[in-house]
């Protein structure tokens, strides 16, 4: 068990490397970065349990389905409680392939009966993982089209999602709203739903190689739209009201972030930590909407040493 | 700026294209055969276009419309406006009526505000989806109906943190299809009936999360079909003051239909593995037998309502009628659904559910879900190797205005039983084991002197002409019954019969493996399946037991050679051995074979936005009958269907 003293050292170190180290062009301000929450302190209690190989299985708590703690569900009855809850995020790695599950605080249903449309046996549910696979040149500041949130330093180079369209969809989306990070986002090669856990394998290789304990990861948790607009990868909107299918407790514009759930680094109360990850954007940034006005996600290393 | 800013159009293009070696032509393999202007067919290639308008008025009031283009019009229709002359010799080519006319319809308007009344969270008022209740009472329109309905809906929360939400709504009764004789007063159709203004369905739901482990929810509805009171004095007689003609007319019930649920979901969060639902709902269904023509009696019993009376169910004998007997009465009945799933418990990759149900022989949504809904998790009986299917508890199934790969859908009232489901899930392999067995409150039994009991099905109960025999829903060509004409399986909506002593075992077998190492991810998939059928019919007559075997394999290959392109094989082979499935107890049964072979090409194509699937296929059917009775029948069927799509 690490001391509070070491976590708080290591912490400010963190914090001085992103202020003071030139970052790669697009990475968020100085001032967001610091006042973003500290990558996480290397830990294996907290309930995250690490395995040799690089995986691990991270808890999160449940109800904290509300983004910045004012999101509500879109009203139709299709979007059951917790079907946006985080409770559990797994990496499992198993040679050529890895295996990311994402567990929900609710039973994931079909209502829109996905296999009429080529889909993985769920609908509502969307998640994009976002990794850090080490620190490496060139990596992404800017979250997925439709999620409006930007990532704070290292940033990732890798997305997988997880999504009930079948591949052929997600990929087109991916060349018309995103084609500059094709090579980076991961459709996998199998994602399906069972019981309250959504599965998606990738190929080993499509990551650059076996997870690493020093890897970060990011989880957004999203809705399936599979009517999108035209800047969104198949995400749902967020308004200041919610309608039948629009998640509401935000704003109309697109400053506010589009996601109800993420993992936060240990430590602390991880509800409050979501809520003031989430709430600090630029509310007075409703036209022209700038990447230094959006809300800044940490990644998180569970297993860091 | 500010306008576009609060304005939302989108628009999407569809086009669909159909082949077939027969000599239909039209893009919909099973339309409305009693339309003059029928667009069934199998041959053309037919072009849709939707626009869907979405304004943000202010931060409190939202509206939407959307307009679509009438389906029908093939491409080869050049000229069709419409102008369809009944009766009249017409050489134009532009002789077919507005449903090869293209036109643009409204087809949904709404709008939704959020004003400021305590506990009110929202009011719609225009086009929903019905999709706030649930398949036992009011169920969610299907998808080409999603905006035909339309009501007043007014959302709210009673209590905070979710203790109690309300929602309640009136909703316009649809006039074509809710109601005895599918209508709720269409004097062509029903002499008896001609007001359907006066027509609504009503709808409350309260839901509830008491503690965090438990959510309800209670709804209840109410169908109501009124007619003018044939005796009202304004309509049978001069407008006079003491006749009591008073320019008013009250109104009679024709059909009343009640309906209530309530359910529950117990999951608790210390066990997160764990999940057990229930359902319990009742109904109660009124004719009056003044207003609708009893189809039971006067349509070979095709009736999405029963015409029940105060008689047995094995209908009025002469002396039950001159005790005064024979009146109508409502049918009432009880339904339960009750499932257990453990998720992954071990963390061994096994999962598995077991649900339990018993649906009352006399239950009966009017206006529950009428397809793409499944309350059972069996796959039934009717679903088959590339086709899927589910169950529904109403006799108001639409297996209609649909292609011949879209799933089909059965009516489950009076099922009881209890299905169980295995699941192994590990990286890139998935498989399931299902056992189900039914039993039916719907067998007619015997009577304490062990003679059978017959059901009324030529005034009371409809049994849909056809009741026995497993129902090839894929080479299904529906006449003026929308049954099938060539190969007499049940009737999706049979349920009843009038001698009945009936159980099913289902055994469901699924694999899919996505073979490491190779590119283009090649999954297989596989099923299984096989049913034994069994019905006694009469339980002291040994000839008329019908027994069913099933038997059912398909195997498919997909494969992604590219990120846009994705195609699949498939091959299902499927042996129906059927004895005593035909014919009638006064003719006596006959038995059938059916050896079906189906060869199955998909391809899925995306670019740049649009999307372009085609399908290819070849069955052939070899149905043998007995040569007493039946002549023999061979189906060599190629058919294609391909569609591409836009939207913006």
């Amino acid at each position: 068990m690490r001391s509070p003293l070491r976590r708080v050292l290591l912490a400010a170190l963190l914090a001085g490397c992103a202020t003071a180290a030139p970052g790669p062009s697009g990475a968020p301000s100085a001032t967001a970065a610091a006042t973003a929450a500290p990558a996480s302190a290397p830990s294996s209690s907290g309930g995250i349990a690490c395995t040799a190989n690089g995986g691990f299985t991270f808890p999160d708590p449940a109800g904290d389905d509300n983004g910045p703690g004012t999101y509500t569900y879109p009203t139709d009855a299709v979007y059951k409680p917790g079907s946006f809850d985080i409770t559990e995020f797994q990496v499992e790695p198993k040679g050529d392939t890895v295996e990311f599950r994402v567990s929900v605080n609710s039973r994931i249903e079909d209502p829109w009966d996905s296999p009429a449309w080529g889909g993985n046996g769920f609908s509502v549910q969307m998640v994009f993982i976002h990794i850090d696979t080490g620190h490496k040149a060139g990596a992404v500041f800017d979250g997925l089209p439709g999620t409006n949130v930007r990532f704070a330093e290292p940033g990732w180079d890798r997305a997988v999602i997880i999504s009930p369209q079948g591949r052929i969809r997600v990929n087109s989306e991916i060349d018309q709203k995103c084609p500059q990070w094709k090579d980076r986002i991961i459709v996998p090669t199998v994602t399906r739903a069972s019981g309250r856990t959504l599965t998606a394998v990738v190929n080993t290789s499509d990551l650059g190689g076996p997870p690493q304990a020093s890897w970060g990861y990011q989880v957004l948790m999203q809705s399936n739209e599979g009517f999108p607009g035209k800047t969104d990868l198949l995400t749902r909107k967020v308004n200041e009201f919610e309608g039948q299918h629009r998640f509401g407790g935000g704003t109309d514009y697109d400053n506010d972030p589009h996601v109800m759930d993420i993992i936060v680094p240990p430590g602390g109360d991880p509800v409050q930590k979501q809520h003031e990850i989430l709430s600090k954007y630029n509310k007075a940034a409703t036209t022209d909407v700038k990447p230094a006005d959006l809300a800044v996600l940490p990644m998180v290393y569970p297993c860091a040493k | 700026m500010a306008d576009t800013v609060n304005f939302d159009l989108n628009g999407h293009l569809y086009t669909k294209y159909m082949y077939q070696n027969d000599n239909t032509q039209g893009c919909l393999s099973i339309s409305n055969p009693f339309w003059v202007d029928n667009i069934q067919g199998h041959n053309g290639a037919c072009t849709e276009f939707e626009l869907n308008i979405k304004a943000r008025v202010s931060d409190k009031v939202s509206a939407g419309v959307r307009l679509q283009s009438r389906w029908g019009a093939i491409w080869q229709d050049w000229w069709e406006n419409g102008d369809l002359k009944p009766g009249v010799q017409d050489t134009s080519g532009e002789s077919l009526g507005m449903n090869h006319a293209e036109y643009i319809k409204l087809r949904g308007a709404f709008v939704r505000l959020a004003p400021p009344i305590p506990t009110v969270n929202w009011v719609t008022i225009g086009s929903t989806d019905f999709s706030m209740w649930n398949e036992w009472t009011i169920g969610k329109a299907r998808y080409i109906d999603r905006d035909n309905g339309d009501g007043v809906f007014v959302e709210g929360t009673a209590l905070p943190n979710r203790m109690l939400n309300y929602t309640v709504g009136a909703m316009a009764l649809p006039k074509l299809w809710a109601g005895p004789g599918w209508q709720t007063g269409l004097k062509d159709n029903d002499p008896l009936a001609a007001l359907y203004g006066t027509d609504w369905a009503f709808a409350a739901k309260l839901e509830s999360r008491p503690t965090r482990d438990l959510r309800l929810k209670l709804i209840g509805t109410l169908v109501k079909d009124w007619e003018a009171d044939r005796n009202s004095p304004f309509l049978t007689g001069p407008a006079m003051a003491s006749r009591g003609a008073d320019h008013s007319v009250s109104l009679a019930t024709r059909f009343r239909g009640i309906n209530a649920t309530l359910d529950g979901v117990y999951a608790p969060a210390t066990s997160d593995w764990f999940q057990v639902s229930g359902l319990f709902a009742a109904s109660s269904n009124y004719v009056n037998p003044d207003y609708a023509t009893n189809l039971v009696r006067n349509g070979q019993g095709f009736s999405p309502v029963l015409f029940k009376t105060d008689c047995p169910e094995s209908g009025c004998t002469p002396q039950d009628l001159l005790n005064g007997l024979g009146n109508p009465v409502s049918s009432n009945d009880f339904a339960g659904t009750l499932l257990f799933e453990f998720f992954d418990p071990f963390r061994s990759g096994f999962s598995a559910k077991v649900q339990l149900f018993d649906i009352g022989s006399e239950y009966n949504a009017i206006m529950g879900a009428r397809r793409e809904a499944d309350v059972l998790i069996t796959d039934g009986i009717i679903a088959g190797g590339f086709t899927r299917g589910g169950q529904l508890p109403t006799l108001n199934i639409a297996n209609e205005f649909q292609d011949w790969d879209e799933p089909w859908y059965e009516s489950c009232i009076g099922w009881r039983g209890a299905t169980a489901i295995l699941e192994y899930v590990n990286g890139p392999f998935k498989g399931t084991l299902e056992g189900t067995y039914i039993g039916y409150n719907t067998n007619t039994g015997v009577d304490a002197q062990g003679k059978p009991v017959q059901r009324d099905v030529f005034n009371q109960y409809p049994n849909f002409l056809y009741t026995n025999g497993f129902t090839d829903t894929t080479a299904y060509t529906a006449d003026a019954d929308y049954a099938n004409v060539y190969d007499r399986g049940k009737d999706p909506r049979s349920v009843y019969a009038q001698y009945q002593d009936r159980h099913t075992a289902i055994a469901v077998l699924t694999a899919q493996y996505l073979i490491p190492g190779l590119k283009g991810t090649p999954t297989l998939n596989f099923k299984g399946k096989y049913i034994n059928d069994y019905d006694g019919r009469r339980q002291d007559v040994l000839t008329d037991d019908y027994h069913g075997y099933e038997y059912l394999g398909m195997a498919s290959l997909s494969l992604q050679p590219t990120n846009e392109l994705k195609v699949t094989g498939g091959y299902e082979y499927s042996y129906w051995q059927e004895s005593a499935r035909d014919g009638s107890e006064q003719a006596g049964f006959y038995g059938s074979k059916t050896v079906r072979n189906t060869a199955h090409l998909g391809l899925t194509y995306a670019f740049g936005g649009a999307l372009f699937n085609y399908t290819l296929e070849y069955f052939n059917k070899y149905l043998r009958r007995d040569p007493h009775a039946y002549y023999d029948m061979e189906w060599n069927v190629w058919r294609a269907k391909g569609s591409f799509e836009v939207g913006w």
